[in-house]
């Protein structure tokens, strides 16, 4: 390539918007985050009236106070219970869903692929408001069709459930997306690939198992890896869910704590040193995954 | 180069226009708190409150000098959350707020409330005492003027209650007596819930027992979250959910929305404002219940406890707290500001003038005429009660610390719920430096 | 967050559709494929099914009847919602359309132009550049809403359509996407015969480049359209004027009342179908754009 004849200018200008933006949306609220982690308020007196508020330097006592807090832990690990449902389950649907699709065996493909894609178009919100209906027994026709056939129904908000129900909504609003992505690496094989092993009578499970799936290895690396990702910020799940439960804590995940300590106890300073944690954990967990399976779509040099 | 700018430098242009435009009378924040005469003045008003915007009307066809305009937010706590998120950032406050009562010192506090004592004038004879306290925290200071209350009161269903031969339950003891012998009679039927999700349903009984769970001394706070009167509210709840005569889920779900119309739920113990609840989530069972004082600890000596109710008061940020203050004296005392209060917005004002726009009973309980006297008694036995600085921390603790003890339908782990409320709530207060005791 | 918000998509390019797609589809039926697929797509459409019937019964009826009986008051109800407090709902629709639309467009053109300078220039600085921008993909929307809140309202633009979307305007998944799609849509060899003619940069950009990224360019502008228009976080913190609101924080605002005000589930539920009905338009409008191949990146690396 010839591009030193170029202007020198050039690349930095096409990059200007983005740098400028992705410096005072997205480093600046870090760099103040990270900032405030090391802050704390202080009261003097009663604390009541103009004054009597100070913000001082505060060490890394927030960061001690957010990790030794005895609901930080639980919640580490619950996310890490959740992550260990949510993930393999919806990858799983998705590369079957995919399989299935792409085996070209059914007539109603379109109609699959398009009802299974829907749920991508429903918020996060809006789609743990639907399923918390469907979870409540009392208005939930899923309880009314099992007394029907004479079962007990479990109580799916309760201490036992609750985190598959959570799942669920992740699983349900997940699955399509990642079916397109896999599917689409799918199409992109070419037919005489399989076509031979077919002839020489290997069946479509096989087929799928020895040559569709580890050429589509490098999708299904990509998805796990964004999968995981959302995983440790579930978030709008839990929060939609909790005032419906008694089973889901106001530090049911991380983030919930982040929230409860910004929004809920108004101390932003804690909330900041938890947020610093949860970027560090997810940059290590994505970084040295990749690094583990030595993928280089993450930061290819061409 | 320059011309690649363009769109970027166009947006980041309007985008200062906008700033400059939104916050350009910032500089004189404060130091011009009054208009200069014959100037407009525009205030901003947030509030949930429904139809604000209708009872505000009327002071603006008045008042064309001063023009306020509603925000209407979702609910009491996120409207908090987002003051004092624009107080911490210096700007993005309303001129003028609701603020439940429970949350002013917490909002005082963090300088977000204006004390407006000089603009108010003497308004302190049109309230109770109970409310008067909770805007000037005992001060001189006045930090807003009270706008409703909350008083509790029992709703139950007369027809549920005329079958096993009950009566509007007197004491605590015959609450119980009548949760065992409605759920005996219908295992499906209860005669309430324990909410784990409201905290400040918690607080008004607690309150109804006699505890006061912040108090001052001094320069010295002490925090009484698990003290005995409290402590015997626990208990006696926990005792009934372990029995499995009252149900353990929260208020305000679907759930229980559906319950309270098809009668699973056959009582609530609620507020002067409950009615509006009710017609909205149990309207097939109108004119099947009725109001009553609260059951009582002591029959000899009533008492009772407030959920609801809050104060209209100036923020910190406002530059117009003379004009502000005169809104909200208008809203909180003036005849026609009380009547749109009580019949637009629906709520019980505070004001001791309040009757006079009170005639009919509500809508759900148009059979019940004695329901504002029951509800003016409610008011008047409310004990005092004192709230803190940190409310907020007490409450999240509440949700999370019962909503194990409600799930657990063990006796033994209310109390403990309260023993940890207390814990987080005083390692909270001295972790940001107050002075506490107990 | 949903799992879905998060990941990245790179359209299938043209050289990755499968060059003989005439030989799947054609084969014997399998009934086994068939039921699987249509459980799936049961499954995904239950909820959907559940909120179009929910929203066909009185306030009355919700609770009380059984909860797959549809009832006839469905226009009863988008009435009523429509009339609520001088028709806010629909504003909301307008103002979410807005912030994803006027969002997305912007974040699209942003992310090309970066994303075509990493794939088609060396220049110091530029690996990391690229790598501050991966960085950016993995920080949590809540963790920086806090901070964003802050800092926007010390030049006091929190509370205006800007405070929502300037913030929306930068995606670093959109660049790193569009990095990907440049490298594998544009030829160098384009780009030098178009120099030798003596076209700039920009003229290069604007008549050859962003043409080859188009399709791929839609595909970013879909991806960033879902996400803001599904965001709830950002504008839940930036605004206080419910008549700014997007539709998320107004369907919340209505499910959370205050404890003394009746529930609204009628609206709710009503308000949630309407929400949705928009985007299953866009979707099954621009469906064949929704081919994402998240490897083609690694494979062509």
């Amino acid at each position: 390539m010839n591009k030193a004849t170029r202007k020198a200018g050039a690349p930095y200008s096409f990059l200007a918007p983005a740098l400028i933006l992705f410096v005072l949306f997205l480093a600046a609220p870090i760099v103040y985050a990270a900032y405030l982690s090391l802050r704390r308020t202080k009261v003097t007196g009663l604390g009541l009236g103009a004054g009597s508020r100070h913000e001082v330097w505060a060490g890394l006592s927030n960061y001690a106070r957010s990790l030794t807090d005895p609901d930080f832990l639980p919640s580490v690990l619950r996310v890490g219970a959740y992550g260990m449902i949510v993930v393999p389950t919806m990858l799983g649907v998705a590369l079957l869903m995919a399989l299935l699709l792409d085996a070209g065996r059914t007539r109603v493909g379109t109609f699959a692929r398009t009802a299974i894609f829907l749920p991508y178009a429903v918020p996060a919100v809006v789609a743990s408001l639907l399923w918390g209906f469907l979870y409540l027994p009392r208005v939930s026709p899923i309880n009314d069709l099992l007394t029907g056939i004479g079962m007990t129904p479990p109580d799916l908000l309760s201490g036992s459930w609750v985190l598959y129900a959570v799942a669920n909504i992740a699983v349900w609003g997940g699955t399509g997306f990642n079916m397109i992505v896999l599917y689409t690496a799918l199409r992109a094989i070419p037919t005489d690939l399989f076509e031979a092993a077919r002839l020489d009578g290997a069946s479509d499970v096989q087929i799928a198992w020895r040559i569709k799936i580890p050429i589509v290895l490098p999708s299904l690396i990509m998805t796990f890896v964004f999968s995981l990702i959302a995983t440790l910020q579930v978030f709008a799940e839990p929060m939609t869910l909790r005032p419906l439960t008694n089973t889901i804590s106001t530090t049911w995940t991380p983030l919930m704590k982040v929230y409860r300590d910004a929004f809920i106890r108004n101390d932003i300073y804690a909330a900041a040193a938890t947020s610093v944690v949860i970027a560090l954990a997810t940059f290590v967990l994505s970084f040295g995954f990749l690094k583990l399976v030595g993928n280089r779509a993450f930061n290819q040099e061409d | 180069m320059k011309k690649t700018m363009l769109p970027l430098a166009g947006v980041l242009a309007a985008a200062l226009m906008m700033t400059t435009a939104c916050s350009g009378s910032d500089d004189n924040a404060s130091s011009d708190s009054s208009a200069k005469p014959g100037e407009k003045v525009e205030l901003t008003y947030w509030t949930w409150a429904p139809n604000m915007d209708k009872v505000v009307e009327g002071w603006n066809t008045a008042h064309p000098d001063i023009h306020v305009t509603v925000n209407k937010q979702d609910g009491g706590d996120p409207a908090v959350t987002k003051l004092l998120t624009a107080i911490k950032a210096g700007s993005g406050a309303p001129d003028v707020m609701q603020a439940e009562y429970q949350k002013i010192p917490t909002l005082v506090s963090a300088n977000a409330l204006a004390d407006i004592n000089k603009e108010a004038g003497s308004l302190k004879a049109k309230f109770p005492d109970s409310a008067w306290n909770a805007v000037t925290l005992g001060s001189e200071a006045l930090y807003g003027v009270p706008q409703d209350s909350g008083p509790m009161m029992f709703y139950y269903r007369t027809d549920v209650f005329q079958k096993l031969g009950l009566e509007a339950p007197k004491t605590w003891d015959d609450y119980a007596a009548a949760a065992r012998k409605i759920h005996t009679a219908n295992k499906k039927q209860y005669l309430g819930t324990f909410s784990a999700n409201d905290p400040g349903w918690f607080a008004g009984l607690s309150q109804q027992a006699g505890a006061s769970w912040w108090g001052v001394n001094g320069d010295t706070w002490s925090v009484a979250i698990n003290d005995p009167n409290t402590q015997k509210v626990a208990t006696y709840w926990g005792g009934l959910v372990q029995e499995g005569v009252i149900d353990n889920k929260p208020m305000y779900t679907p759930e229980w929305n559906a319950a309270l119309n098809d009668g699973t739920q056959v009582g609530w113990l609620s507020s002067v404002w409950g009615p509006g609840v009710l017609e909205g989530s149990a309207g097939n069972t109108k004119g099947k219940w009725k109001a009553a004082l609260m059951p009582q600890w002591d029959a000899a000596s009533p008492a009772n406890g407030n959920w609801g109710g809050s104060a209209t008061s100036v923020t910190t940020q406002s530059k117009h707290k003379a004009q502000a203050a005169q809104f909200i004296a208008w809203l909180n005392t003036d005849p026609a500001g009380i009547k749109a209060l009580a019949t637009q917005a629906n709520v019980y004002p505070a004001s001791v003038d309040s009757s006079a726009a009170l005639t009919s009973p509500p809508a759900f309980l148009s059979d019940q005429t004695d329901f504002y006297s029951i509800a003016a008694e409610s008011a008047k036995i409310t004990k005092p009660f004192t709230y803190g600085p940190n409310v907020n921390v007490a409450y999240s603790s509440y949700n999370d610390a019962f909503g194990k003890a409600a799930q657990s339908k063990k006796a033994t782990n209310f109390p403990a719920a309260l023993a940890t409320m207390q814990q987080t709530t005083v390692d909270d207060m001295k972790n940001t430096g107050f002075k506490v005791s107990g | 967050m949903s799992v879905s918000t998060v990941l990245p998509v790179v359209p299938a390019t043209a050289s990755s559709e499968a060059p003989a797609q005439a030989h799947r589809g054609n084969r014997r039926i399998s009934p086994a494929a068939t039921v699987l697929l249509l459980l799936g797509a049961l499954y995904c459409l239950f909820p959907v099914l559940w909120v179009l019937i929910a929203s066909s019964k009185s306030a009355g009826e919700l609770f009380s009847t059984f909860t797959l009986a549809p009832s006839g008051h469905l226009f009863d109800n988008i009435s009523d919602l429509s009339h609520y407090r001088d028709g806010l709902y629909w504003r909301w629709m307008v103002n979410t359309a807005l912030y994803a639309g006027v969002g997305a467009t912007a974040s699209t053109l942003v992310s090309a132009m970066a994303g075509y300078a990493l794939a088609k220039y060396t220049f110091p600085g530029k690996r990391f550049v690229f790598n501050l921008i991966l960085a950016g993909v993995l920080v949590p929307g809540v963790i920086l809403a806090i901070p964003q809140y802050l800092l926007l309202a010390k030049v006091g633009m929190t509370n205006t359509y800007w405070s929502v979307l300037l913030p929306s305007m930068i995606t670093p998944y959109g660049i790193y996407l569009c990095r990907i799609f440049a490298a594998a849509a544009i030829p160098t060899e384009v780009l030098e015969a178009a120099r030798i003619d003596g076209a700039g940069d920009w003229r290069t950009f604007g008549t050859v480049a962003l043409p080859m990224m188009r399709a791929g360019l839609v595909t970013v502008f879909l991806f960033q359209f879902v996400a803001i228009w599904n965001n709830f976080m950002l504008p839940y913190i930036m605004l206080g004027d419910d008549r700014l609101y997007p539709l998320t924080v107004g369907l919340n605002g209505l499910l959370n009342q205050g404890a003394n005000q009746p529930s609204m589930y009628i609206a709710v539920v009503t308000g949630a179908l309407l929400s949705i009905i928009p985007l299953i338009a866009l979707f099954l409008g621009l469906q064949r754009y929704w081919r994402v191949d998240l490897g083609a990146g690694a494979v062509k690396a």
